[in-house]
């Protein structure tokens, strides 16, 4: 009898002595994974949620440096290679007053259909709708106009 | 005889222009482009020709180029559309489209 009543008692001791392990590893092997016990980040980079607004503006900056660039210049001042060829020259959209729907307007229907520039071409068969959001994203993120 | 001599004399005159003028104009070579590339990767055509580009995709290019030898920007068009552009000094031309930005075509102005 005495045996009997041991063995839960040990097998207790020793689930709880595991289970305590366990808890004290877990975090240390999910900073191991991310990078972020020493403060770096991991080699693949961040981890962003998909849905997050971090997220999408970094989506965007893609979207900006393969598309955009050529007019309105790595960052976004309207000095790409390609100004050259425009007058008015492309827009600074560092410094643009104009809001997220115009912004997605003029990406998707190009600069005519708003009576801006016919050499801003129309986007909406070439980017997706999550493609012209995370875009609109980006330029908000980068946009040093004083009303904002 | 002497009124005959000089209206041959003219009509050859005449043909000798019209010939030197079509000389000068040049030719005209169609690029088209379809599925986001151009029907060419490259190609050759001496100072006067001219190029053409026509869109046989269901969506908008635009068409432009940054080189020494000849910067242009033919804007948007669409379905079906076209655009023409001369070319009227000798060097390397690098084409793109503005919209897509794999497309590239090269081309080579002889004098």
């Amino acid at each position: 009898m005495s045996g009997a009543r041991r063995r839960p008692v040990a097998l207790t001791a020793l689930g709880l002595a595991l289970g305590a392990a366990l808890s004290v590893l877990a975090p240390v092997d999910a900073q191991a994974a991310t990078g972020a016990a020493d403060g770096k980040l991991p080699p693949q980079g961040a981890l962003l949620p998909k849905d997050s607004v971090d997220a999408a503006t970094f989506r965007g900056g893609l979207v900006f440096a393969n598309y955009c660039v050529t007019c309105h210049g790595i960052n976004a001042d309207g000095n790409g290679r390609a100004a050259r060829l425009y007058n008015p020259r492309p827009a600074n959209l560092r410094m643009s007053d104009k809001n997220d729907a115009y912004f997605a307007l003029i990406i998707r229907k190009g600069g005519a259909a708003l009576g801006r520039s016919e050499f801003m071409p129309t986007w909406e068969a070439e980017l997706t709708n999550e493609q012209i959001s995370d875009l609109v994203a980006y330029l908000r993120s980068i946009n040093q106009h004083k009303a904002n | 005889m002497i009124q005959m001599s000089l209206g041959s004399r003219a009509l050859s005159c005449c043909l000798l222009l019209t010939a030197a003028l079509s000389a000068q104009a040049g030719q005209e070579v169609v690029v088209t482009q379809k599925n986001k590339t151009f029907s060419v990767k490259k190609l050759t055509v001496k100072v006067g020709d001219s190029v053409k580009f026509l869109n046989e995709d269901s969506f908008a290019h635009n068409i432009f180029s940054l080189s020494a030898a000849k910067s242009f920007d033919l804007g948007s068009f669409g379905t079906g559309g076209s655009r023409a552009v001369v070319f009227d000094k000798p060097g390397k031309v690098e084409v793109e489209c503005a919209v897509h930005p794999d497309m590239k075509l090269d081309i080579e102005v002889l004098p």
